[in-house]
């Protein structure tokens, strides 16, 4: 009997769903806790410089579109940013309500207010007269989407270069969707794109030098925004098998149409995540989302120092996954190829964030193991190799990152800026959007010149 | 942004906003302060005659609070300036040199007919634009002076007469409250030659008495008084004041509204209800200057959506809905309509229908849910006030068609 081939389609709606957003009046409720202080340390905490002690006011002065403008001129991603930005330890952090009862839910009202914007169709951002002048951005994450916007709204001609077929680096192809979705990140972009951005998708350098070589073309200034696409593994027994994952592995396919297979696959099995950062616990809490049986979190780190967001880490504790703090993989066990568990033991780290292996003592008679199919690595991302390749002139410090001046984000060479993660390291997304602006500047001053 | 400028009695104002002349308009360094975060123009702080030395109670106010909401109405026993008559003239002078587009408007008070002869000239000579006389504080130690004016219509008239002999600039009287029909010292202040009306001053209320030492606030050193209310919760006075000015047609004269404006959108309703100015101080007191930034901004959004060019094509365009009650059809009826799908189930709008509506919901106490009955409902609508469901309403009016009204039978116990 010949069987139907089903096309499958993707059911993200069907597991994920991002927070539901505050209608007016609930907005107008949380606003109206706001001290509304004077020189607010929320304005302080955002790296993007959106003032959310304006905003707020605005809102409570019943100038919607005025608090919209706000955000959307200092932040064209500024409603990502309110979906996304571990706000506890930014905007949220001094605020001063927390005097009263509880910090003001900024990310929330961010949000809002963008959503509002969009509702009435307002359009707050004016873009000056063409310059005629060439501009490319390389990568459109948060750093490239924002660099490429700013350059637009002063009349530069920008073109965006990207390898995958869709915009929007890790928010789109890491971000899990219960906290970005594909329809959210598609509004937003279309703002930068409205400004008449330019963008080649699946694009690809080849050729030694070539993104340098763009400054021979009619390209003027080069903002270099790659991201960190290069996942690690451990090197243990067993971590070259199928069902070893890294995060990068996992999240592009639940962020494609690939969501169903995978769902398929893990429904009721154990998995093991390795790593204790807010990237482990996306991956955990999404694993549960789909269905996993008993998903493991483990980590060097104590409870205490997890590097993951609060809530990140509460999300997941919320899903049931089982954190395993101060714990070590040593062997990935197999049979027939297959992943069937995770052994290891319980560590102590003498010196807090030293993982160099004279600093993991083995704590005698812990051992452990767990029954688990699949294998996810969330240990943290390095720069592509290949980048090196097509930047050949360009300086890496001794990390593997482009080397830039802090302040103007330029590089060794003269014309070529870069920002985002490929300069600093895993970061946060509205700190791309800060380098996207400092960069847009520089360019600016730079081509003024 | 729209162009917000209007043009009153021959003035230039860049926007319709201003302070009123009060704590917020004492100095021409706070009014500087003030244009420069937007405000248009300012009634400088009211300036009594010399013959009375003027010294303010301490503390001069209080905050009537609601809930958790602070100041949701002041309550002030300030009377005129006590900063001595030579320092305002300077001020005034100083203000219209370094700011000559916000035009300053000076409120002056005299104690006899001498003195408003007098003050009106100085500061007519001093360069201010316009002057508003205030006739409507409510709690002046002075005899005679502030709303006892305002109260004996024929003295508005009398005291407008003098000033108008003695000055050739525009002049406002600021009226009081608390009489029983606004336009009728309007209509002297008209006669007598005014220019404009500015309505309201503060209201004469009490916020709080201390229910342990049973002294009114503010508590001046064991002793109360009867005093000025303002802010958001005299905003409906206010408006139903303009509003009968306005529609007074013999009036005719340019308004400026005043009494609880915060928001650009209780401005616009001020604009709509027919001032040509509007004017604040409580809002200031909460918010401080920022908030012009909101008024010039919120103003200028809400003409580009209404299509409005000037803000003169705002002024009065609410008063042809104004009727009187007898005017309404009363043969069209309706009913609340419930979206019980949004319905979370907490009874408030059953409980509202019962004991203050028409008694016409069921509460389902199974599936919580109310059973509205259209045929009894008298669309009170108060289900819908306490209904926590918003954006959109969960509860609604609509009209029936043919439908009949229904009064409750008489009670059987
Ligand atoms: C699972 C996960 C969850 C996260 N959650 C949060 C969060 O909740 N909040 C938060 O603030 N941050 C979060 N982050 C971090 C945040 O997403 C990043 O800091 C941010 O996206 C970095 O932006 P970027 O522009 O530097 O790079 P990226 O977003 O990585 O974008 C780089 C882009 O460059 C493209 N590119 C690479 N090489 C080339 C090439 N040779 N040619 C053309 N294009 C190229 C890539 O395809 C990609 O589109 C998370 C990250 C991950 C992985
Ligand atoms: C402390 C205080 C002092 C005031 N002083 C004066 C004054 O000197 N002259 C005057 O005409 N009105 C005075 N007013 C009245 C205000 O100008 C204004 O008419 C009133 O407060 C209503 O407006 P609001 O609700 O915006 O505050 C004063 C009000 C306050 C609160
Ligand atoms: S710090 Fe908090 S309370 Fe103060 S203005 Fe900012 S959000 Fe409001
Ligand atoms: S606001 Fe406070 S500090 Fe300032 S004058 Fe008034 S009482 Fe004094
Ligand atoms: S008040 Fe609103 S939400 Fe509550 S029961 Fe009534 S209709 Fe439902």
């Amino acid at each position: 009997m010949k069987q139907e081939v089903e096309k499958v389609e993707p059911k993200k709606d069907e597991y994920f769903q991002i927070e539901k957003p505050y209608t007016l009046s609930q907005a107008i409720v949380e606003a109206d806790r706001c001290l509304l202080c004077y020189d607010p340390l929320c304005s302080q905490g955002c790296p993007a410089e959106v003032e959310p002690g304006r905003f707020i006011k605005k809102l409570r002065l019943r100038n919607l579109k005025g608090a919209f403008k706000v955000i959307k001129e200092k932040n064209i991603l500024g409603g990502i940013c309110g979906l996304v930005c571990p706000v506890d330890k930014l905007c949220e952090e001094k605020c001063l309500a927390s005097g009263i009862d509880r910090v003001i839910n900024i990310g929330k009202l961010q949000r809002f207010l963008v959503e509002y914007g969009w509702d009435i169709g307002f359009n707050p951002i004016n873009k000056e007269k063409d310059k005629n002048v060439d501009v490319a951005v390389i990568g459109s994450g948060p750093a490239g989407l924002t660099c490429a916007a700013e350059l637009a709204k002063k009349g530069y001609n920008v073109t965006i270069f990207e390898k995958n077929e869709k915009l929007g680096g890790i928010l789109r192809y890491g971000i899990p969707p219960f906290k970005l979705n594909d329809d959210f990140l598609d509004r937003e972009i279309e703002d930068v794109l409205n400004l008449g951005v330019k963008v080649k998708t699946n694009y690809e350098f080849k050729d030694k030098g070539s993104i340098e070589n763009l400054l021979k073309d009619s390209f003027k200034a080069i903002f270099v925004s790659a991201g960190l696409t290069n996942a690690y593994r451990l090197k243990i027994p067993g971590s070259d098998s199928k069902d070893v994952l890294t995060y990068q592995d996992f999240l592009w396919q639940i962020n494609s149409d690939k969501v169903d297979e995978i769902a398929n696959k893990i429904k009721n099995k154990n998995v093991a995540i390795i790593g204790g950062g807010s990237v482990a616990m996306d991956v955990a809490t999404t694993c549960k989302l789909l269905n996993a049986n008993n998903v493991y979190c483990i980590s060097l780190e104590s409870m205490e120092d997890l590097p993951a967001d609060k809530a990140d880490l509460h999300k997941a504790i919320d899903h049931y996954v089982i954190i395993k703090p101060q714990s070590q993989i040593k062997e990935i066990t197999t049979k027939d190829g297959k992943v069937i568990g995770v052994k290891g033991n319980e560590v102590k780290l003498l010196k807090k964030g030293d993982f160099s292996p004279s600093n993991i003592k083995d704590i005698p008679n812990s051992e452990f193991s767990f029954n688990v199919d699949f294998v996810i690595f969330a240990i943290g991302s390095g720069v592509d190799p290949k980048i090196k390749e097509l930047l050949p002139s360009v300086a890496f410090d001794d990390k593997g990152y482009i080397k830039v001046d802090k302040e103007s984000l330029e590089t060794s060479v003269k014309g070529i800026f870069a920002g985002g993660e490929i300069v600093s390291g895993p970061s946060l997304a509205v700190n791309a959007v800060r380098d996207g602006k400092r960069g847009a500047k520089s360019i600016i001053n730079y081509l003024n010149k | 942004m729209k162009d917000l400028s209007i043009t009153v009695c021959g003035v230039k104002f860049p926007n319709p906003f201003l302070l009123s002349s009060s704590v917020v308009s004492n100095t021409a360094e706070m009014v500087a302060r003030a244009f420069d975060a937007g405000f248009g123009g300012v009634s400088f702080k009211g300036i009594g005659g010399p013959s009375a030395e003027i010294i303010n109670p301490a503390p001069r106010m209080h905050s009537y609070n609601l809930g958790s909401k602070k100041l949701v109405g002041l309550q002030n026993v300030e009377q005129t300036t006590d900063r001595p008559l030579e320092d305002n003239i300077q001020d005034v002078k100083w203000l219209k040199k370094h700011y000559p587009n916000n035009p300053v408007m000076v409120n002056i008070m005299g104690f006899n007919k001498e003195e408003w002869k007098y003050l009106a000239q100085v500061f007519e000579d001093a360069g201010a634009d316009m002057l508003e006389l205030n006739f409507s504080c409510p709690h002046m130690s002075v005899e005679g002076s502030g709303m006892k004016v305002g109260q004996a219509f024929k003295l508005v008239g009398d005291f407008t007469d003098i000033v108008k002999r003695n000055v050739k600039i525009p002049v406002f009287a600021k009226l009081t409250s608390n009489v029983t029909d606004i336009t009728e010292p309007a209509m002297y202040a008209k006669e007598a030659g005014a220019d404009g009306i500015t309505a309201v001053n503060t209201v004469r209320a009490i916020t709080n008495i201390d229910i342990n030492n049973f002294v009114p606030c503010p508590n001046i050193f064991g002793k109360g008084a009867l005093s000025g209310y303002s802010g958001p919760g005299i905003k409906p006075i206010a408006l139903k004041c303009i509003v009968e000015l306005a529609k007074k047609e013999e009036l005719g004269l340019p308004l400026a509204g005043c009494g609880g404006i915060e928001t650009w959108v209780d401005a616009v309703e001020f604009l709509l209800g027919g001032a040509s100015l509007v004017q604040m101080t409580t809002s200031i007191v909460k918010y401080g200057h920022r908030l012009a930034e909101d008024l010039v901004e919120g103003l200028s959004f809400y003409m580009e959506d209404k299509g409005f060019n000037k803000v003169e094509d705002i002024v009065g365009k609410a008063l042809p809905n104004f009727y009187e009650t007898k005017d309404f059809d009363l043969s069209r009826q309706g009913a609340a309509q419930f979206d019980l799908d949004r319905c979370i189930g907490c009874g408030v709008c059953y409980i509202a229908c019962q004991d203050a509506g028409g008694q016409c919901i069921e509460w389902d106490s199974k599936k919580r849910r109310p059973i509205p009955d259209e045929e009894k409902c008298y669309s009170c609508m108060i289900c819908s006030f306490v209904c926590p469901i918003d954006n959109p309403p969960l509860i609604t009016f609509k009209e029936i068609k043919g439908k009949k009204i229904y009064t409750p039978p008489p009670s059987k116990l």
